[in-house]
Order: C-alpha cells, then sequence, then structure tokens
C-alpha cells in the first residue's frame, strides 16, 4: 500500500473509515469518502481506462476535476474517478473505449429545479472568492458561493509549507492548510452568505442565472444581480511525445495525491518547470518520501522564487536550466524520461539528452486562469468581477487581497457607498509581484553572542522573520519600501529564542553563535523526518547545495507552532557563516542512465487529451485546409472532448506557429455551457422525485 | 476588381456545398462570409439529422440527393463526415398522430421514399429502453441518417478549395452595385466584386442581404437549442423524434452519432424570433426532462455541451429557391428553416446544374420553392 504514515508534517486525517471495494474484480481496501483516484494510487493503480484511439492506457491529469482524464467505470457507470468519494462495496473497473449505457430504465419523475436569489454569486471557494465573499457579506450583500470542492479553500488546502507575504495581512508564515480552516471558519459565521459547496457551477446562461450541480447529484439555477469569477487556475499541458502515458501529470495533482490524502503516489518522479509550483513539489516529494531525479526549465533561470530553489537544491535536488524534456516513455506508464539541453530558439539538442529512470513526470510549467465564466460574462454584459488566480496567476496572499478589492468595486457597482482603501491597492500589487532584485549580502562573522544570518537574498513579498522576533531584532532596510525589502540583523539583542528560524517560509535564516575560536554553534530548520539523534553528523551544505562538511548534531527540538525542526549543529568556524541547509537526497537518485535512451517523435505530443489527438494530426489539418479558427479543429474533435477544450486551448497557438500561422491572426473557439458533464438525472432533479 | 463567374454570399450549409459543385463544374467561384472561417453561421448549430422523408415533393427530392451524397462522401472523395445510416422514425403514442403519419405515408410512398410504418416491437428493437408504455408505433425511414454538420462543411470547403473556389471570410457584404434589372457588384467592408450571378445564401441573415437588393424575402431567424452528451457504445439507431408538444414546446428530436453521443434539439413553444445565440437556462432541463421521460435510459448520460442557433424560417417551413423577377441575377437559396444542413450537399449539385445549363429536370423545385409561391399552410414535419 502506498499511504503515507510517516509525513514530518501532515498527521493522517483521524476517525478515516476503511472500506473494502473492487477493481476489476480483485478487493481492495482505501478510506470512505477520500477520492477513488486516491485510493487506487494507493493500491499501486495508475491506469483507469483505455482510450478508444489507439487503446491508449489514460491516468490523471489535474485529480481536480478539470481534465475528465481520470473516468473509471464505477458501478456501471463512467465517472471521474478524482471527484468521485469511495464508498464501502464500489465496483471500480477500467474503462475500454466507450461505456456502456447502463440499462437501468426505472425512471423517476423529474422535478423542477430550484431557482436561488442572490446579490452575488462567488464562483470558487479559494482564498479570493472567501475573501470577497465575507466583504461583500459585511456590506450587507447576500452572497451564494459555489465551490466544487467538499472542503473550502481552494488550492490552500493542498499546501503543507508555510506562505509568504506578511503576517499581519496575510498569514504568513502559516501552512495554506491553516489558513483555509481559517478562512473557512470564519465565512460560515457570516449571516448573509449561502455557501455550496461540493458544487460546481456548469453554465452561464444569457438570461442572468448560472446552473449548479448541486451536491453533484441536483441541478439549481441561482438568478444574481452580479459575479465574482475567484475559479483559480488550472495546469497548463506541455507537449512532448509520451505526455499522455499514465505516470504523467500536473503537480497540483501530485500535491493533491501527496498532500491531501497522503498516498505515496510515486517512487521517484522528474519535474517540468522551476516556478514556484514545481520547486515546491520537490519538496513535497522530498517530505513525502518521494525521490526527485530533478528540474528541468527551458529558460534560463528559476522561474520561481530564489529562496525555494535554493531550499531544494540543497536538499540535492539538480535544477536544470535551458533544459527541456524531449521524451517521455514506458510501456502503458511512465518508465523514463530523456531530457535535452537547449538552443537558442529552444530546440532540443539531442547530443546533450539523458535519461532519467522516473515512474512519473510531474508538468509543472505554468498555470492559466479558469477565467472563462468571467469572459462570457463580460460578453453577456453583466456586472461581473474576477479575482484571484483567474484574474492573474499570482499567490494565495495576493488571491485574498484580490478578493477583497474586487469584491468593494463590485459593491460599488451595485450602489453600495464604499470607499477602497488606497493602501490595499498597493498592497495587492506588492503581493502579486514577481520576485525583484538578487542581492549580495556580506558574510556574517560569528560572534560570542547569536544572530540570525540570512540566506534570504532576492526581493520577494515577505517578512514574517521581522513581525515573529520578540526583541524586534529583524527589520527590512529601505530599499523599495514594502515587503519586498531584504531583512536585515538590527541591533545586538537577539536571545537565540530560534523563532524566525522556524518561522521563515524560504527556510533561508539560519542562528550563529561562536563557542571557540575553532566551531560554532548553527541553528537550521529541518521540515523532515528527524530520525537522528544528537551525536550524530549530518551532511551540512551552503546556500547554492555544496558540501560543507558532516557536522554533529548537539540539539533537535521540535516547534510545534511552525511544525518545524529546530536542530544544532557543531560547525567550523570557517563553514559557520555558510551552513543551511542538510542534504535529505542522495545523489544516486538524480543519476542519469549510462547512455540515453529514447527516439524522438516531437509529433506525437498529444494536445487534445481527451480525444487523443497529436500535434502532428493538427498541423497537417491546419496547413490542408486552410484553417486560422480554432473552431474548425473540431472536425478533428480538437476541443471537443470532456474537458471542454480546457486543457488544450492553452496549447493551440504553439500548434498554429508549428503550422506557419501567427497565433495572433487566428480565432479562439467559442465558449458554451456545460462547463462540466451532468448525468440527465441530475439535470432534472429524479432523486427528489417519486418513482414512476 | 476580382470577377467571377458565381459570387456566393455566405459560407454556410448551403454556400459551401454550392461553392464546391459550382467549382467543379468549372465555374469561377468567389465565396464571401462574415465570420472568420466557414460553417460559422447556422451550420455549426444543426445536429446532423439528414432525411429524404419530407412532406413535400421538391424537399424529398433534393433529400435524396443530399443522402446520397453523404452516403458516398467516404468512397468517393475519401473525405469522413461521420455519416451514419440509422434512419429516422417518428414514434406515435396517440390515436390522431398514428393516424397522421400513416396518412402522410401515402404521400411519401408515392414519392417513392423507403419508409414504412413499425410496430411497437420493431420501435423498442431499434431504440431499446425506450419508454414503451402507449407506445402504439412509428415510421421509420431506414434509408434516412445523420453526419457531423462540422465536418460535412470543412469536407465541403476542402473540396471546393481543391476544386479552385476562392473563400474570402471576415468580409460582411454591405451593398450591391445594381445597373437596371441586374446586379453588377457586390460590395463588402473590404472590398468590391463583381460577378455574372449573385447567390445568396445568407442563412438568418438573408432578408437583410435581399434589402440590400430592394428584396423582401419572408425569412425570419427562429432561435432553437441544442446540445449534445458523451459518447456511449452504440444503444439506439435512428433519429427518434417525437411530435407532441407540451406547454413550452413543440417536437424535439434526437440521434446518436457515429462517434456515440447523443445529440439532441428541441422546438420551443412560442417561437422565439432573433438572433440571440447565447445559451439560456431553460432549455436544457426542459429538453432533458421531456427526453428522459420518452426515453429513461438516458437518465444515466451525461450533457456535455449546449448552443443555440436560428432556424432561417418562412412562413410555410419551405425554404426559397430560384431568381426573383429582379435583380434577374440574384440567385436565392434561403429560409432552410430546419433543414438547411440536409438540403445544402443535394441543393448544390442542383443549384450548380441550374447555372451551367443543366437544369431543366429541376423544373418542379424551383416551382414549389418559388418566391411567389402562397405560403400557406405549415409543412408537416418542420
Ligand atoms: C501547486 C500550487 C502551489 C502553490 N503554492 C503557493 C505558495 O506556496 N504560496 C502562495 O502564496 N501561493 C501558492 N500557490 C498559489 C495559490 O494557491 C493561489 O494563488 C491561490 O490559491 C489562488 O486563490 P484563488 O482563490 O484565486 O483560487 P483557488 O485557490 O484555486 O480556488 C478556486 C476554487 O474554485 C473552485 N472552482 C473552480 N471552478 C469552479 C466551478 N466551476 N464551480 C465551483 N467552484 C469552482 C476550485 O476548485 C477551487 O476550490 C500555489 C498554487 C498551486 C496551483
Ligand atoms: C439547434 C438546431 C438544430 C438543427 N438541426 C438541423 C438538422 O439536424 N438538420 C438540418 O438539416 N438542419 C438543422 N438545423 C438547421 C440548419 O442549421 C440551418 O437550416 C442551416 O444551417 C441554414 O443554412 P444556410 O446556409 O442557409 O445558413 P448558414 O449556415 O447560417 O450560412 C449563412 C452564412 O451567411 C453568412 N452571412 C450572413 N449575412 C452575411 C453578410 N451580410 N455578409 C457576409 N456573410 C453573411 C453567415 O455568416 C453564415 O455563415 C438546425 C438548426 C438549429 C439551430
Ligand atoms: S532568534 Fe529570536 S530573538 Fe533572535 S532574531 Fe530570531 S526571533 Fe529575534
Ligand atoms: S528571511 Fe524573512 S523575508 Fe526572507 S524568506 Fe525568510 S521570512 Fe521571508
Ligand atoms: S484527473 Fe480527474 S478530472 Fe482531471
Amino acid at each position: 500500500m502506498n499511504r503515507i504514515v510517516d509525513h514530518p508534517i501532515l498527521s493522517a486525517p483521524e476517525g478515516r473509515t476503511s472500506v473494502t471495494f473492487s477493481f476489476d474484480g480483485a478487493a481492495l481496501s482505501g478510506f470512505e469518502g477520500e477520492a477513488v483516484s486516491s485510493a487506487l494510487f494507493a493500491a499501486g493503480v495508475q491506469t483507469f481506462s483505455v482510450h478508444p484511439r489507439g487503446d491508449a492506457p489514460q491516468g490523471i491529469f489535474c485529480a481536480n476535476g478539470q481534465c475528465s482524464q481520470c473516468t473509471v467505470l464505477i458501478d456501471g457507470v463512467a465517472r471521474k474517478a478524482c471527484i468521485t468519494p469511495l464508498a464501502e462495496g464500489m465496483d471500480v473497473r477500467t474503462l475500454h473505449g466507450f461505456p456502456e449505457l447502463p440499462a437501468r430504465d426505472a425512471p423517476r419523475a423529474a422535478v423542477s429545479g430550484e431557482t436561488l436569489s442572490t446579490d452575488v454569486l462567488v464562483i470558487g471557494g479559494g482564498p479570493s472568492g472567501l475573501a470577497a465573499a465575507a466583504e461583500l457579506a459585511r456590506l450587507g450583500l447576500s452572497v451564494i458561493l459555489a465551490d466544487d470542492k467538499v472542503s473550502l479553500g481552494g488550492k490552500l488546502v493542498l499546501q503543507t509549507h508555510k506562505f509568504f507575504g506578511s503576517e499581519e495581512d496575510c498569514y504568513a508564515g502559516t501552512r495554506g492548510i491553516e489558513i483555509a480552516k481559517r478562512l473557512e471558519e470564519d465565512i460560515r459565521s457570516l449571516p448573509g452568505v449561502t455557501v455550496l459547496e461540493n458544487s460546481p457551477v456548469a453554465g452561464l446562461y444569457k438570461d442572468r442565472k448560472a446552473g449548479v450541480w448541486r451536491n453533484y447529484e441536483s441541478y439549481v439555477l441561482v438568478d444574481f444581480k452580479a459575479l465574482v469569477v475567484a475559479a483559480g487556475a488550472r495546469e497548463k499541458s506541455v507537449l512532448f511525445p509520451g505526455n499522455d502515458l499514465p505516470g504523467v501529470y500536473g503537480a497540483g495533482a501530485f500535491q493533491t495525491l501527496v498532500n491531501r490524502d497522503l498516498v505515496r503516489a510515486a517512487r521517484r518522479v522528474l519535474i517540468i518547470g522551476s516556478g514556484n509550483v514545481g520547486l515546491i513539489g520537490a519538496y513535497h516529494a522530498l517530505q513525502a518520501g518521494i525521490e526527485v531525479a530533478g528540474i528541468v526549465e527551458i529558460l534560463p533561470k528559476v522561474n520561481g522564487y530564489k529562496v525555494h530553489a535554493d531550499k531544494i537544491v540543497r536538499m540535492g535536488v539538480p535544477v536544470y536550466l535551458n533544459t527541456t524534456v524531449v521524451s517521455v516513455e514506458g510501456n502503458g506508464k511512465v518508465e523514463r524520461a530523456t531530457v535535452a539541453e537547449v538552443d537558442k530558439d529552444w530546440r532540443p539538442i539531442l547530443s546533450t539528452a539523458r535519461t532519467y529512470e522516473v515512474d512519473t513526470v510531474l508538468v509543472a510549467a505554468g498555470l492559466s486562469p479558469c477565467d472563462e465564466f468571467y469572459r462570457q460574462a463580460v460578453d453577456f454584459g453583466f456586472l461581473a468581477v474576477t479575482a484571484g488566480d483567474a484574474e492573474e496567476i499570482a499567490e494565495a496572499s495576493s488571491a485574498m487581497f484580490g478578493g477583497r478589492i474586487a469584491a468593494l468595486s463590485l459593491a460599488k457597482l451595485l450602489g453600495k457607498k464604499v470607499d477602497i482603501d488606497e493602501s490595499w491597492l498597493a498592497k495587492r500589487e506588492v503581493l502579486k509581484s514577481r520576485p525583484g532584485d538578487n542581492l549580495c549580502r556580506d558574510e556574517e562573522i560569528p560572534t560570542e553572542f547569536w544572530k540570525p544570518v540570512f540566506f534570504c537574498t532576492e526581493e520577494i513579498p515577505c517578512n514574517p522573520c521581522t513581525t515573529v522576533c520578540p526583541t524586534h531584532s529583524i527589520q527590512l532596510k529601505e530599499r523599495k519600501g514594502s515587503i519586498m525589502d531584504l531583512p536585515y540583523f538590527e541591533g545586538s539583542s537577539c536571545k537565540g529564542c530560534t523563532v524566525c528560524v522556524a518561522a521563515c517560509p524560504g527556510l533561508a535564516m539560519s542562528l550563529m553563535r561562536r563557542v571557540d575560536e575553532g566551531w560554532a554553534e548553527v541553528v537550521l530548520p529541518f521540515e523532515f523526518k528527524a530520525d537522528f539523534e544528537p551525536g550524530a553528523r549530518l551532511p551540512v551544505l551552503d546556500q547554492e547545495g555544496a558540501f560543507l562538511e558532516d557536522a554533529e548534531l548537539l540539539k533537535k527540538v521540535f516547534n510545534r507552532k511552525y511544525r518545524t525542526w529546530i536542530l544544532t549543529l557543531k560547525v567550523s568556524r570557517a563553514n559557520a557563516p555558510r551552513a543551511i541547509g542538510i542534504r535529505v537526497q542522495s545523489e544516486a537518485a538524480t543519476r542519469p542512465l549510462p547512455a540515453p535512451r529514447f527516439e524522438h517523435l516531437p509529433d506525437d505530443a498529444v494536445v487534445c487529451r481527451c480525444e487523443r489527438i497529436t500535434v502532428g494530426e493538427i498541423v497537417r489539418f491546419i496547413r490542408e485546409n486552410a484553417v486560422t479558427d480554432v473552431n474548425q479543429l473540431k472536425t478533428l474533435r480538437v476541443g471537443m472532448g470532456a474537458c471542454g477544450s480546457k486543457t488544450c486551448s492553452v496549447l493551440l497557438p504553439q500548434v498554429f506557429r508549428k503550422a506557419g500561422i501567427d497565433p495572433a491572426r487566428t480565432t479562439a473557439g467559442t465558449l458554451r455551457p456545460l462547463a462540466l458533464e451532468i448525468p440527465m438525472k441530475d439535470l432534472i432533479n429524479e432523486a427528489a422525485g417519486r418513482p414512476l | 476588381m476580382k470577377t467571377c463567374d458565381v459570387a456566393i454570399l455566405g459560407a454556410g450549409s448551403i454556400g459551401v456545398p454550392l461553392a464546391y459543385y459550382c467549382a467543379k463544374k468549372g465555374l469561377s467561384v468567389l465565396v464571401l462570409d462574415k465570420e472568420p472561417s466557414w460553417g460559422r453561421g447556422q451550420n455549426r448549430a444543426a445536429i446532423g439529422g439528414i432525411r429524404a422523408t419530407h412532406s413535400d415533393p421538391a424537399k424529398i427530392k433534393i433529400g435524396l440527393l443530399s443522402l446520397d451524397i453523404a452516403r458516398n462522401m467516404k468512397e468517393e472523395h475519401g473525405l469522413n463526415i461521420e455519416w451514419h445510416q440509422g434512419g429516422y422514425m417518428f414514434v406515435a403514442y396517440d390515436e390522431e398522430r398514428e393516424r397522421s403519419f400513416k396518412d402522410l405515408l401515402v404521400v411519401q410512398k408515392a414519392a417513392g421514399l423507403d419508409i414504412d410504418w413499425i410496430s411497437p416491437d420493431r420501435v423498442l428493437e431499434l431504440s431499446p429502453g425506450l419508454n414503451p408504455e402507449g407506445l402504439r408505433g412509428g415510421t421509420y425511414s431506414p434509408g434516412d441518417g445523420f453526419a457531423s454538420p462540422l465536418m460535412t462543411s470543412t469536407a465541403f470547403h476542402k473540396l471546393a478549395l481543391d476544386a479552385g473556389a476562392e473563400f474570402r471570410f471576415g468580409e460582411t457584404v454591405t451593398g450591391f452595385g445594381i445597373e437596371g434589372r441586374r446586379i453588377r457588384t457586390v460590395r463588402t467592408d473590404a472590398g468590391e466584386y463583381s460577378a455574372g450571378t449573385f447567390v445568396n445564401a445568407a442563412g438568418a441573415e438573408a432578408a437583410g442581404l435581399g434589402n440590400l437588393a430592394g428584396l423582401e424575402l419572408p425569412v425570419h431567424p427562429d432561435l432553437h437549442e441544442g446540445g449534445v452528451t458523451e459518447p456511449v457504445r452504440r444503444f439506439m439507431e435512428p433519429m427518434v423524434v417525437d411530435m407532441r408538444g407540451d406547454d413550452r414546446s413543440g417536437n424535439y428530436y434526437f440521434y446518436q452519432a457515429g462517434t456515440g453521443q447523443v445529440i439532441f434539439c428541441i422546438t420551443p413553444k412560442p417561437q422565439i424570433w432573433g438572433t440571440d445565440t447565447d445559451n439560456t437556462s431553460a432549455f436544457l432541463p426542459h429538453c432533458v426532462s421531456r427526453m428522459v421521460s420518452l426515453y429513461p435510459r438516458l437518465r444515466n448520460l451525461k450533457v456535455r455541451r449546449t448552443w443555440r442557433g436560428c432556424y432561417p424560417m418562412t412562413p410555410d417551413g419551405l425554404p426559397v429557391v430560384g431568381y426573383p423577377r429582379e435583380p434577374e441575377n440574384l440567385l436565392l437559396a434561403v429560409g432552410m428553416c430546419g433543414q438547411g444542413f440536409m438540403l445544402g450537399p443535394g441543393l448544390g449539385k442542383i443549384l450548380a446544374d441550374t447555372l451551367t445549363g443543366d437544369g431543366a429536370r429541376y423544373g418542379q423545385v424551383f416551382e414549389e420553392l418559388s418566391l411567389y409561391r402562397k405560403f400557406e399552410g405549415m409543412e408537416l414535419l418542420k
């Protein structure tokens, strides 16, 4: 069983009930209410269906109900495994080709659906939607908030790491899962808000109504005056041959499996993309005891925060810049991935190819906003705003601020007298900002007094180290005049309390104190299983991950509030100012095969995952039929699948370019309801009807 | 100025096949459309039914031609349009309906159609799980079928391109240069073109285009919504048509496409005139509840997408085809109502023949669909 039982930060949810179910006839067990996909992964099953085109095996991609890749047969009905809760006795089967329509003809009467009325409908219960809903309710507006998950919080519930930002504005230093809990409690205590959890919004209609699939079993219409679209973002797919193999999936899906559902989903992963999502994915993998062969990044520079990249590298995960994936191969599942450096036109240089033995490839090549409802609302002339990732991909902290600002601007449009605090706008901008400059710091010299040492050199919106210090010894040094500025130690009153080290989300701080001429005590944070005792020797690394020395552990203490180990080590005088990490992954995990092993078939990359249409097929079609309108690709069934072109539409510009057509000259596909498939019996609220 | 034999105004269900048949006959063809590509007017909204089982001889004739073309598309041109010959089945649950279908059978058989009355058992064999209660049987025409309107339009566009037709997209027709009784040029927002014959194939906007040439055309856009489900293995054969109505709708019909999805649409009551093709919230619950009560097995089928489009309606439910008295070189191919997709290929062939002097045998079609007919009554199987 691939269950994580000894996670350094997460404890397994208590009080879960074990249930038995079957997969292709074999008895398995899982937990009641967990996603069927997670139960299957825990049992080692990664292939959920066999696609009718080319008999290709299919696994999950988003684990978020968006892509429909994970469809399996459950009790004879085709359903998305990642959003179907497991129940006792379920008969789960691989779906081969199209499903059979079950011959269950015992109908119940149709019941006309309810129409709920509200001032504002908020789509999405992540940080931005929750913040917007709370703000609107405080202004006396009635709000319906619909979210497609059982628990609110959006992506926060997947995030086990501490957040950046500032403590006072956005719970910085706290872990995403805990922020989600607080926001949820807050929203549920507000009288004007009706929460429709577990209820995706499936369509917007011209008569100013939205269709909601309530509890995934009935269909209600919501009549609204105005709309907040806070539906977050979805992962972009990437084009490489083998991108459709089971075992290639999004980094968000990985977080869902590993962090939310505590499933050890992989043995060794390769990660595509060095944004924060990819970097954090690597960190979460290591925490869950999963090896990371490396992170590849096609750009010449790490895309995420430097503190994240540094800590990943220190843990023993290489980041390969100017590098892309050329092929992922295996017999029905991922077995190896080949990467190569790219030339100045981003073409792979095959002579540099290296093949890694991995069972999973995580796609973390950026997110695209779930803004379809917003675009439609604008088209329809509705009063609508968007916030959070749906507006612009950023961070949870700015999403919360953005939600509040969006709510206020909407309230204004609805005739409420409100003033938007100017400072909020500025704060949101800061919180959204990309990292600033990377500055140099002078090397600290150990003295007989405790002092913090900062490995935080790149300007990012973050300041918890300054706010947690009981002696106010840490201050931002004014350069930009915002929380982008870097922290410095001021004065000499450090008590060595270690709180700053525990709170720093970048794991970018140590404490240091000279003991004698030869060595110093160094205090480091550690978020892994600390299965060693004082006296042990640990491999200590510098900021860039270079090995410094094996240092003796003097003391280990667990900080409960920040759920972080605080380790005190005996480090040589010379290395003490540079010691910041402890390697957790051995080099063997990152070694490529002695010789590369791959076929280079770039035209085989799958663009439309639902319908399995490749780059080559589309390019040929575009050329033969003089296509410049994305709608015409429907002849090939591109975008006609269950996901409604959510996954492929962002890839199509690349494909047009490949066919020699400037994407700027193309016409986008038309948006139509439904945003996700709904069985007819739910559309007519059959469950509430009498038997016929 | 670009000059051609035929300028086809509208690259839709009618214009695209017509372009192909004209080009194939050696005419130089220019097709103009305001949309960014072909078939983006109402063709994209059609659900894909193709039948010859109409209640009037002209449409029967055109329908038979279209069926022949659809059936042979793959073999003749190697192009897949997802043709599936599942037949059309009109079901009867009351005596009156049974009688009117049977009366019509006499006309249809006389016109040489392969159609007959079938028993309830046969109905259930063709569509297992259909509600048997009160079922009296139905008419079944096994030669009819369905194809994908998107793929069909793309296929004809490709054939037309290969045959030398020129398409200009993103150009809206804004006026005509008229001299005496004839049109000399057509103006768009991007240019002016001259031609020997101009074809009004502007679908739901045909009346507006007619106006530009000083012509009143009785074509009014009538809004309809349609939808498609997930694909499942084949479980039903024919297009099922239920002609009954209720307080909010008239007939509705659905079929299972060659690729496994069920595609459906309904006729709202009263009719909704207009051109606003954005979806409304009323369609789905209503249409689906009627479908499930007729066909309970559909309960577990998931709806995937819905859309809205117009029938270019005429007062009697029949198209208007032929030349007006003036301008005498403006060929009308308008008012296709709910059947433009199925009439397109056949009509394309007929009109191309007519334009090249081969049209004598279609005299009856032009007579029946003349702009100067009386427009009385309503077609029974509209
Ligand atoms: C893998 C990953 C790692 C991240 N790491 C960090 C980090 O370390 N620090 C940080 O600050 N930020 C991080 N972020 C970004 C942060 O999580 C997002 O910016 C933030 O969650 C955005 O908030 P939101 O409210 O806009 O969207 P989300 O949190 O995505 O919430 C949107 C909600 O809307 C729901 N929804 C979508 N469509 C519908 C529909 N049709 N009907 C009903 N509900 C719907 C979604 O399921 C979701 O629950 C990360 C994001 C990802 C994806
Ligand atoms: C829900 C629904 C289901 C249907 N199901 C079926 C079915 O199963 N079978 C069937 O046969 N039919 C069906 N129909 C009807 C069918 O869609 C129409 O009859 C048919 O598309 C009309 O064809 P057309 O060529 O006249 O118009 P269109 O296909 O709309 O083509 C007209 C073209 O003219 C262009 N145009 C208009 N004005 C101008 C201008 N001024 N300048 C330039 N270009 C212009 C438009 O952009 C358009 O592309 C259905 C319709 C709907 C709405
Ligand atoms: S160790 Fe404690 S006192 Fe010293 S700088 Fe950090 S938080 Fe402040
Ligand atoms: S040192 Fe301070 S500013 Fe830098 S990452 Fe850590 S907490 Fe944030
Ligand atoms: S993996 Fe289940 S919908 Fe994407």
